[in-house]
């Protein structure tokens, strides 16, 4: 279990569940502006975006995916500035600390709110990154259970979706009733945050919950079957599949890693004022499908474009010892931006069927 | 605390060891403590940084480094001088398992600049021989000017069997391999591969532990000579190298399929790695 979900599970709160008219629910979301920023889903043209609100009329629930996961662009940022130096007879170091208001990000489905608790593993593990703590610790986040599947959804394969299951890390989770939320209370703060009383949920309810869920899960189109992948992968690690994916379609363009909820991989940048006196130090996402990546004096780990795109598939499906889950959450992003339609869940039925 | 802010750390002197390549001895204010085989990211502002092995154990807030200036971040070290100033953060990753091995034989087996990390194990060793069994060094480098630290080896010869060969003796026409006759323009030692030396020494494979570090083809070829000499897996260490930005095993450049180079190596058992996708071991 990661630092944050530790301390979020330490205070005691009841988990209670709630049925709360979307009207009030908005209400009460809107009267939190003063001391939050509001982040939600909004509709752009023919994209939904999540992106700053002011006020909870822009949002767009009934959405079915984004191109970019709210948590790598409000908690894990694509681009942070870390240090400033400057260089006299001495060379002078200034931290540049995370700015960080309280945020509430709204409308996060099930893969997205996985994708964040996969990357307080990597960012909140035996080491913490104090920009990523800060801004976590800050942000409160409000998931919403699946109404629809895309055509490149997977998450029912990979238990990321479209319910979510996980009972910490996050602090309410919606389920969509007609003109009503239930609405379920994950965390100690959500639980003094949210004082709108609502009608109490029963058996009823619940059995409606899941009639839901079940239904959602009878429609999705796309699957993986991960059971004993791993074995399956270091088997064939020369599999044709990565050769001929590789030469005919992947055009190393990085959409899949930018796009990825999970993927974590930055950049360090040093960038040099005119006059040569200051630095100032950032870092940027990076991709593992960049030929540069895994470059090192001598050679290159990954000089084949089937060796990067190995490591990307086999990142999300495969490589499960580095965390202990899967890498991937099965949201279909990778697929539905790839732009000659690589899909992972493909590769992956290519191998086993040898 | 935020592990991307380095510190400052001073050239107390610089030595230069091979062709492009030099130890830069450094002190650093405040408590330092670091075992062999871990390693710092180093650099300078506007440059980078780039991770590199401790060529030394830690003494009073001293230490060294020793880098081959082959790209931007070492290439630029390379210029600094002494009492100029470079900025270090760590110490990360996982050593040699140097207290694991005691009471055992030990070969240490190098390539080029890979003797840089063995460096300081052959010093702890030497510090307190008493506790080890025996203890051998195989190293080879390209050419005799690539040799580093060949002004200690008649110290270290004191305590522990040297064995050191160079691919080609540059000096004089090129000679025959492993010194049979020819001429070696005055280099003392061996010719060949650093392979071929294994089969000069004698072992007790159970009792004996090996940690290698070089380019990764040659780590290859020796493990593979080292199990067919009869020892375990398991008792062979290799260390590796991969491009690094953070070193805490955030930017994911080092990833080896699961592994953080940065954090669960740079030394890992043979096994843990063996037959990895994208590695040559």
């Amino acid at each position: 279990m990661c630092g944050l979900c530790g301390e979020l599970a330490k205070a005691p709160f009841r988990r209670s569940k709630k049925l709360v008219p979307k009207e009030t629910f908005f209400l009460w979301l809107d009267s939190l502006r003063k001391k939050y920023k509001l982040i939600g889903p909004v509709k752009v043209g023919s994209q939904t975006v999540f992106k700053k609100l002011n006020s909870s009329k822009e949002l767009f629930m009934e959405y079915e995916s984004t191109m970019f996961s709210p948590g790598k662009l409000f908690i894990y940022k694509p681009k942070e500035d870390l240090l400033r130096f400057s260089i006299n007879d001495e060379i002078a170091i200034d931290e540049i600390p995370p700015i960080s208001e309280k945020q509430v990000i709204i409308g996060v489905h099930p893969c997205d709110t996985n994708a964040i608790l996969y990357l307080d593993k990597i960012f909140l593990g035996a080491y913490k990154d104090p920009y990523y703590d800060v801004r976590r610790k800050n942000t409160i986040i409000i998931s919403l259970n699946c109404t629809k599947v895309s055509l490149n959804c997977f998450c029912s394969s990979v238990g990321a979706g479209p319910f979510l299951k996980a009972e910490a890390g996050y602090d309410m989770l919606l389920t969509d009733f007609e003109d009503k939320y239930l609405i379920e209370i994950k965390s100690r703060r959500a639980e003094e945050l949210f004082n709108i009383k609502g009608k109490r949920v029963g058996a009823s309810e619940l059995r409606l919950k899941s009639e839901k869920e079940k239904s959602l899960l009878s429609s999705f189109k796309k699957t993986i079957n991960v059971e004993g992948l791993d074995e399956l992968f270091m088997k064939n690690i020369e599999h044709p599949v990565w050769q001929y994916t590789a030469e005919e379609r992947c055009l190393s363009c990085s959409n899949c890693v930018m796009v990825c909820p999970t993927c974590f991989c930055y950049d360090i940048v040093d960038e040099t004022s005119m006059d040569l006196k200051t630095v100032r130090r950032f870092r940027h996402l990076d991709a593992c499908q960049d030929i540069r990546f895994a470059e090192v004096y001598g050679g290159n780990f990954r000089q084949r474009r089937a060796a990067r795109l190995r490591q990307f598939v086999s990142h999300k499906l495969n490589q499960t010892s580095q965390y202990g889950v899967l890498g991937t959450v099965g949201c279909g992003r990778c697929i539905t931006w790839c732009p000659t339609g690589i899909d992972l869940t493909e590769i992956a039925k290519e191998i086993q069927k040898s | 605390m935020n592990q991307l802010k380095p510190l400052k750390a001073r050239i107390k002197d610089i030595k230069l060891e091979a062709e492009d390549v030099k130890t830069y001895i450094l002190s650093i204010e405040g408590s330092f403590a670091a075992i062999p085989g871990q390693f710092n990211m180093v650099g300078y502002p506007g440059v980078g940084e780039a991770p590199i092995s401790f060529s030394s154990i830690v003494r009073n807030k001293c230490f060294e480094h020793t880098i081959k200036a082959v790209g931007r971040v070492t290439g630029f070290l390379n210029g600094l001088k002494k009492w100029d100033k470079l900025l270090i953060r760590g110490p990360y990753g996982r050593g040699w398992p140097v207290n694991h091995v005691k009471g055992r034989d030990i070969l240490l087996i190098a390539g080029g600049v890979g003797l840089a990390p063995i460096r300081p194990v052959v010093q702890m060793i030497l510090a307190k021989r008493e506790l080890f069994g025996d203890v051998s060094l195989i190293y080879g480098a390209k050419n005799e000017k690539n040799a580093l630290f060949m002004n200690e080896f008649d110290e270290w010869g004191k305590g522990i069997s040297l064995h050191l060969t160079v691919d080609e003796v540059i000096q004089h026409p090129p000679v025959s391999r492993l010194g049979k006759g020819g001429n070696k323009g005055g280099w003392k030692h061996n010719v060949g591969l650093v392979t071929d030396l294994l089969d000069k020494i004698r072992i007790k494979p159970e009792n004996t532990f090996a940690f290698i570090c070089g380019p990764e083809i040659m780590m290859r070829f020796i493990c593979r000579g080292l199990l067919m000499m009869g020892i375990a897996q398991s008792q062979l260490y290799v260390s590796l190298e991969r491009r690094m930005k953070c070193g805490i095993a955030h930017c994911g450049h080092c990833q080896h399929f699961g592994l953080f180079v940065c954090k669960d190596g740079p030394v890992f058992s043979y096994d843990e790695v063996r037959g990895l996708p994208d590695g040559l071991l």
